[in-house]
This record gives C-alpha cells, structure tokens and sequence, in this order.
C-alpha cells in the first residue's frame, strides 16, 4: 500500500468514539500551568517539612551479627553449624549465591539461573573457616580449623551431624557457650570462638567483603543473620513477613507502602505463597497487569469503561450543565473537554 | 557540647513518637496496619475532592477569546 493510500485509508475509517477525538471547534481560555505546578510545588513542601517534624522518620535499631549473637547466643550457635556443613539457607539457596538451589522458573522462563552464580558465597569458608582464620594468638582456633580442614568430607559430616544434635540442647551461661558433649572434634571449638567473636564485633567486619575504602556491600552479614530465627522473629512482630502483608507494613506505627497491596496481595493466596516459585509467579503477574494497564487505552471494552462509568461529567458537571442548559451538544465523542497537557481550557462548546 | 545536641534534638526531633509496635486489623486473611487504614482514607478522601471541589470558572476571563 503507498503512503497516500495508507494515509486515505486512515483518514476513512469510522470514527470510534473511545478511539478517536473530535477536532475543537469552542472557544479558548489561558490557564497558567506553571503557576498551578508552582502553587503544587510549594503546597507539598510545606506539608512534608509540617510531617517530617509532627512525626519523623523509622528509626529501629539495626541488627548486626553482633546484636544477633548478644540477644540470642544459641541461635547464633545453631545458625553457624548449619552454615558450616552446608544446610542453611543461604547454603542451599542456589544462584545467585552458589549451585545448590534449584532456580526459580515459570516453564522456561528463568531469569535466576540466566543471570548465574555472581555473588559466589561459600558459607562454610566465608562465613566460619575464613574468619576464624584471621583470629591472632589464639593458637587451640587455628589448631581446630586446621584439624577440621584435614579432615574427611565424611568426618566432618559426622562431627558437623553430633553438633547440630547437641546444639539444640545448648544454653549460654556466664558469658560462654554450653554445649552438651559430644563426638564432634574439632567443630566445638570452631563454633564456640566464632560465637565469642561474633559478641565483639569483629564478625561483622570480617563480613565485609569491601573492596572500596567504604564499604557499602552487606550481602554477608545480611544472609548470615537472615538464615537464624533472630531476624525473623523481629520481622512477624513487626508484621513485616510475607504472609502478613509485610511488603506494605512499616517499623512501629508508620505508615508503609499502601501502594504495594497489589504485590503482597499474591502471597496471600496459597497456591502461590507456598509455591517454590512463588517470586516469579508474582513478577510475572506484575508484569502482565502492568502491560494491560498501560495499552488500555488500545483494548476495546476496557477503553470504553470511563465513558459508562460517566465519572467525567462529575467533574465536568458545570460545563455538561452549561451546555445541555443551552440545549446545545457535546463534542461527538461525547468525552470531556481535553485539557490534559495543553495551556489552554475550553469553556464551551459548538452547538 | 551534650546541652546543644539535647536542644537541637528537641526543637527537630518528631513531635509524635511512632517509634513503637503498631496496631493491626485483621479482616479474614487481610491484615492492614491503623495507619495504613488511616492513609488509605485520607486519600480516598482526597480522590472525592478532586473529583467534587468546582474548578475555577472562567467565564469571565475567556467570554472574549
């Protein structure tokens, strides 16, 4: 088809009245855009300074591997031993961690295991050996992780297995770690030292994988915590899980992101919140109701709905009341004055 | 040093402490905060303005163009 013929075969077509619009032919009034954004600008300024004031921001106290292992010890402890035989979360995530996991996916879809392994987190070496291994003039430390490196990857399940058992039982007492006895070697010294320097501090920086003066990258320490029970327990009591509607749920008595209710919606429903995929389910129902939304505009039956829902002329009353007053008409398409984007507003209309 | 931080603190610290646990509602499975509800109103509220407050009328201004 040429140009001309498409562009005859445009200008032919039946007019729609949710599709198209009719040309203006009323008169025109100056409206001052700059002046109403100017009076918008000012208005939600002071309102948000009048808030920040009245009410001020969250301020909870963050959680450290530090605040973790002073609150609750043993958790720590149980947290560490499943970090070192391989069975945390963290361990047995997947990408983009490690290789352990099975990635996420709707069919073939599967942007998890696309993107890879690109945070490569060894919990054991990361997050017990290798810091343990920085710990100086504690000769009875290097001497366990040394025993335990040398060790048989089936020795050290069977010392790694009896901990785990015995840890259950464990309590904390004047400062120190009790663990029932037990035949795990080395591993209750290994864990024990890492519990103590856990209380001081020096975990958390020997997390921080940081290769810039500042460090900013978290990731670590942020999984450690999260794979104990501490962090999560902080969490429902805050109403901030997932199956509370936490996606939408702020610390304390603010406000959260009321505007996510649609995302956190999802979770609630069983089928998906207890589903391995359940992530990319809701990713992808996102998407599609996102897409919908925005070509709207293109969907017939949809695009009809704020012409039967007449909301418009609600807004517009004075001017449908001026114009069916005079007995005269609307534009054909029966739709309000457009004055979106433009710097001029229509006040009446053509009979 | 202590006395001009304690000032400072006062005159720009919230006025209103929400730093406590919240409240919550519970509606079958939905959960929703008081002062999510409370938001929510305040803008279904606004919605209903926008929608019912007159717009500036400009009869007079545009009767000559």
């Amino acid at each position: 088809m040429s140009a001309d013929k498409a562009k005859t075969h445009k200008l032919a077509r039946p007019f729609k009245q949710d599709r198209d619009i009719a040309d203006w032919h009323g008169r025109y009034t100056p409206y001052d855009l700059a002046k109403e954004g100017l009076i918008a600008l000012v208005v939600v300024v002071l309102l948000v300074t009048g808030l920040a004031v009245l009410f001020g921001s969250p301020d909870d106290t963050p959680v450290t591997v530090k605040s973790w292992s002073t609150a609750n010890a043993v958790d720590f402890a149980a947290t560490a031993i499943a970090e070192l035989d391989g069975t945390s979360g963290t361990a047995t995530y997947g990408a983009p961690y490690n290789t352990n996991g099975t990635a996420m996916s709707i069919g073939p879809i599967s942007p998890q295991k696309w993107l890879g392994v690109h945070h490569p987190i060894n919990t054991a070496n990361d997050y017990v050996l290798g810091p343990l291994s920085t710990v100086a003039n504690q000769p009875e430390v290097q001497a366990a992780v040394a025993e335990y490196k040398a060790a048989s990857v089936d020795q050290q399940a069977a010392w790694t297995a009896a901990y785990e058992k015995a840890v259950a039982d464990a309590t904390f007492v004047n400062g120190k770690l009790v663990v029932p006895a037990g035949a795990y070697g080395p591993v209750g010294v290994i864990i024990s030292s890492l519990t103590s320097m856990a209380r001081s501090g020096a975990l958390d920086g020997a997390l921080l994988s940081s290769r810039q003066f500042y460090g900013t990258d978290y990731t670590k320490p942020l999984l450690f915590v999260a794979d104990g029970t501490f962090l999560e327990g902080l969490a429902v009591n805050q109403h901030l899980a997932g199956d509370q509607w936490g996606m939408m749920n702020e610390t304390g008595s603010y406000p959260g992101q009321a505007w996510l209710w649609l995302y956190t919606l999802w979770y609630q429903v069983p089928a998906i919140g207890n589903s391995d995929n359940a992530d990319i389910q809701v990713f992808a129902i996102m998407i599609g109701l996102t897409t919908l939304l925005a070509l709207v505009p293109f969907i017939p039956g949809l695009r009809s709905i704020p012409r039967w829902t007449r909301v418009y002329r609600l807004i517009w009353r004075n001017h449908y009341r001026e114009v069916e007053g005079q007995g005269g008409g609307t534009s054909t398409s029966g739709s309000p004055p457009q004055v979106m984007g433009e710097v001029r507003e229509p006040v009446t209309v053509s009979g | 040093m202590q006395s001009i931080a304690l000032v400072v603190g006062t005159l720009f610290g919230s006025l209103i402490n929400l730093n406590h646990p919240g409240n919550y509602i519970h509606w079958g499975f939905i959960q929703m905060s008081y002062s999510n509800l409370l938001v929510i109103i305040l803008m279904v509220i606004v919605f209903f303005a926008a929608i019912l407050i007159p717009f500036k009328t400009h009869k007079n201004k545009g009767a000559d163009r």
